[in-house]
């Protein structure tokens, strides 16, 4: 192993050149160049040349790599995407081992892979799309009983620990934390040795593995993952569990550390295993943890407007942000003047309300801090299931408010029922996502009104599914930030590819990314390998347009008190 | 005696916090209406027991609360009187030990629950007490709780102890089995008779 210098560049991050793709890839412009400090293995470095000469040719490399049958798969053929430098490679492997988390990172290995995630996605993929995976899955930390000398420990694809800065295991995904404590040294080892030569370590790669570091304070988080996510897209999922244990705790946590540096934090979260292990689960089946955007549910824009009327209503009255959520997705919501909300506060906080089945028992009321928002605080959360999956959360700065957002629950409940609002929105659940199925079909009419929705006609250049537009990373973001994006839409999608949309999937052996980068909204798409690229871009246009045409049933317009 | 609105909980309106409603505690001398808190470490089962009296319902998988569940109940007592309940079910993890005021304060009734296969569990039953002697209502009717008893075979709590420490503290003391449903209601019945009643005007 040996270090660079933090302001050289990183040891695999060569020049762009040419892209052989650039034929298809016409707007996508993958970010190349980053600071950080890159410890990589060197017999690593080695095979990644040769993978980078091979796809410098021009060809894709398209591997049958049977070896790897896992019978429990099926038919399920696994899309691996891997960029090196600026080329995009593609490897179509046979059945192969997604997993809940990732893709297969294990190519050269023949063992049978023990993942029982495995199965879950296997199971789920019968059942579900992508976007309702989290369904089938259960909840809660497994493997307890492993250690960092398991074998099964060891092959896990995607480790996530939280330590403290003097060692201590906080969380581990895997295993017992306690048994870790050996380990978690070993991690806080490498990041002191680091810090001690004034430098920090941000990424070390070794063999397959990376292992990605964030240093928030007196917390650590890493994360050692052979998924072949970037760097980046690693590092997004580290800060969004840190979030999520300032949600549960807010920052002010630090202060036991100054205290104590040898403080325990373990009882501190106790009980909220589920809370991490279910927001590191939707890495794998929710966009919104990369894309920072909401999941806005499809209604009628009437409907919308009379939820957010009675929202409205009661945050006149002291509530600083009123929420009506179906489980993933926003109904509507409303902010008191001049308060903003983050969407990645929202996925945190769905995440955390989900994910504790108490709320769901009766109504509660309990602090929780918005890190965004502002991480030193708590705020007072009363939460209430208006029905099995749609819950409203009224939040609120005074720990008096209980009765009083009690009485706002039961005012907004009866106008929501009145309203049929409740109904709409099970209806809206049920009918699911948008599909590009659902195109307005005939192109010449495509610019009509929305109701041409009702004609089904496949478009011969299917781009597979299009799900729920997110509420998209508003105009203001800068060229850079989209191409970041597209990039982590793009290796996203490879892991959602592993997952269970087999039949959309399937036939997709190369994908395209186009951000339509509109004023009102982004759109990002994948297509087939051999797509044509006229094709896919007036593809992208008339889902761009059949998107404006029922922007006013699928987005949350005008009064949103979003911050990005 | 004072006014209705006075008891059983003196402390509405001066302290804040999650009282029963704007007049107090009481609805008329027939009708009580009080806050009652459960207090205890983790895993317990306080909300087993809420949800055994409420609903009548046992869940064994177990479900952390967060932060804390509010459930209501009212009961018919022998001499025609009704109790309403108001329970807030608070979470035992330690992270919410410092939020517990925001529960307890006004209380009228705290039940502190322990598990008799669990020691540490007695350990905290006794620093909720303490906590309570110190900044709870001056008049809280205090019940001590000890749960699981169908787990007989691993007790580790004699009952005797916490016949003792109860009695010491002057407070009601009961073993209770969620699971089924063993002394439940009676450990609420007996709160209701414990009550300080207004006197009616």
């Amino acid at each position: 192993m040996s270090s660079s210098d933090s302001n050289s560049s990183s040891v695999d991050d060569p020049n762009p050149n040419p892209k052989p793709l650039d034929n298809q890839l016409e707007t996508l412009n993958l970010e190349q160049g980053s600071d950080s400090i890159i410890i990589q293995n060197d017999d690593d470095e080695e095979g990644r040349q040769q993978d980078q000469g091979s796809s410098l040719n021009g060809s894709l490399n398209v591997n049958s790599d049977n070896h790897e049958q896992d019978d429990r798969i099926g038919p399920v053929r696994n899309v691996v995407w891997r960029r090196t430098n600026s080329e995009m490679e593609v490897d179509v492997n046979g059945p192969s081992s997604p997993s809940s988390s990732g893709y297969a990172g294990e190519r050269g290995s023949s063992g049978v892979s023990e993942d029982d995630e495995i199965q879950e996605v296997a199971k789920d993929s019968a059942l579900h799309g992508v976007f309702d995976s989290q369904a089938a899955w259960l909840p809660g930390k497994r493997h307890v009983d492993e250690d960092d000398a398991s074998i099964s420990w060891r092959k896990r694809k995607k480790h996530f620990f939280i330590l403290s800065h003097s060692g201590k295991p906080i969380y581990s995904r895997y295993g017992d934390e306690h048994k870790l404590a050996g380990f978690s040294a070993t991690l806080q080892a490498i990041i002191s040795f680091v810090e001690n030569g004034g430098d920090r370590v941000k990424l070390v790669r070794a063999g397959k593995h990376q292992v990605v570091f964030l240093v928030k304070g007196p917390i650590y988080l890493v994360c050692i993952s052979c998924t072949e996510e970037p760097y980046e897209s690693l590092r997004g999922q580290l800060e969004l569990i840190y979030g999520q244990m300032i949600l549960i705790l807010t920052k002010s946590v630090n202060r036991c550390f100054e205290k104590n540096p040898k403080f325990d934090m373990t009882p501190l979260l106790g009980g909220t295993d589920v809370v991490f292990s279910s927001l590191i689960h939707s890495f794998s089946w929710n966009p919104a943890t990369f894309l920072h955007a909401y999941t806005c549910l499809p209604l009628a824009y009437g409907t919308r407007q009379a939820a957010g009327a009675i929202l409205h209503d009661v945050a006149d009255s002291g509530v600083l942000f009123a929420i009506l959520m179906c489980k993933h997705k926003v109904v509507s919501l409303v902010g008191a003047q001049k308060a903003s909300l983050h969407p990645d506060d929202m996925l945190l906080l769905s995440n955390f309300i989900m994910s504790s089945e108490s709320f769901r028992t009766s109504e509660s009321f309990s602090p929780i801090c918005l890190p965004r928002y502002n991480p030193m605080a708590f705020l007072y959360a009363y939460v209430h299931y208006l029905d099995v999956d749609t819950y409203l959360m009224l939040l609120t700065t005074s720990s008096d408010a209980f009765y009083h957002l009690k009485d706002c629950r039961i005012r907004i409940e009866m106008v929501l029922l009145k309203s049929n609002v409740l109904s709409e929105v099970q209806r809206s659940m049920l009918d699911g996502e948008m599909h590009v199925e659902d195109l307005p079909g005939d192109p010449l009419s495509r610019f009509g009104s929305a109701s041409h929705l009702g004609e089904h006609q496949e478009p011969t250049d299917s781009p597979g599914r299009f799900r729920e537009p997110f509420a998209g990373i508003g105009a203001h973001n800068s060229r850079k930030d989209c191409t970041g994006l597209t990039r982590k839409f793009m290796l996203q999608c490879t892991i959602m590819a592993t997952g269970p949309t087999k039949h959309s999937l399937e036939e997709m052996r190369i994908m395209f990314s186009s951000v339509g980068s509109r004023p009102d909204f982004e759109l990002y798409a994948a297509f087939d390998p051999l797509a044509d690229k006229g094709l896919a871009i007036k593809t992208c246009n008339r889902v761009c347009q059949w998107v404006k045409d029922v922007e006013n049933e699928i987005f949350l317009l005008g009064a949103s008190p979003f911050s990005w | 005696m004072g006014c209705s609105s006075s008891l059983p909980d003196r402390s509405t309106g001066r302290l804040g916090g999650l009282n029963v409603s704007e007049s107090g505690g009481v609805a008329d001398a027939k009708n009580l209406r009080v806050k009652l808190v459960l207090l205890g470490d983790s895993g317990v089962g306080k909300s087993c027991i809420v949800l055994r009296f409420v609903r009548g319902q046992f869940d064994p998988t177990s479900k952390v609360t967060i932060g804390a569940s509010f459930l209501s109940q009212t009961i018919a007592l022998q001499d025609s009187t009704t109790v309403k309940f108001e329970i807030w079910d608070t979470a035992g993890q330690e992270r919410y030990a410092a939020l517990a005021p925001l529960y307890y304060r006004g209380a009228a009734i705290a039940v502190i629950v322990y598990d008799i296969t669990s020691p540490e569990t007695f350990t905290k039953a006794q620093y909720w007490v303490k906590e309570l002697q110190k900044h709870g209502s001056p008049d809280i009717v205090m019940a001590l709780v000890a749960n699981k008893a169908d787990l007989h075979e691993k007790r580790e709590v004699p009952t005797q102890d916490g016949i003792d420490y109860a009695e010491k503290n002057g407070m009601f003391f009961i073993e209770t089995s969620a699971k089924t449903a063993d002394n439940i209601n009676q450990l609420f019945e007996e709160i209701g008779k414990r009550l300080p009643r207004p006197s009616s005007t």
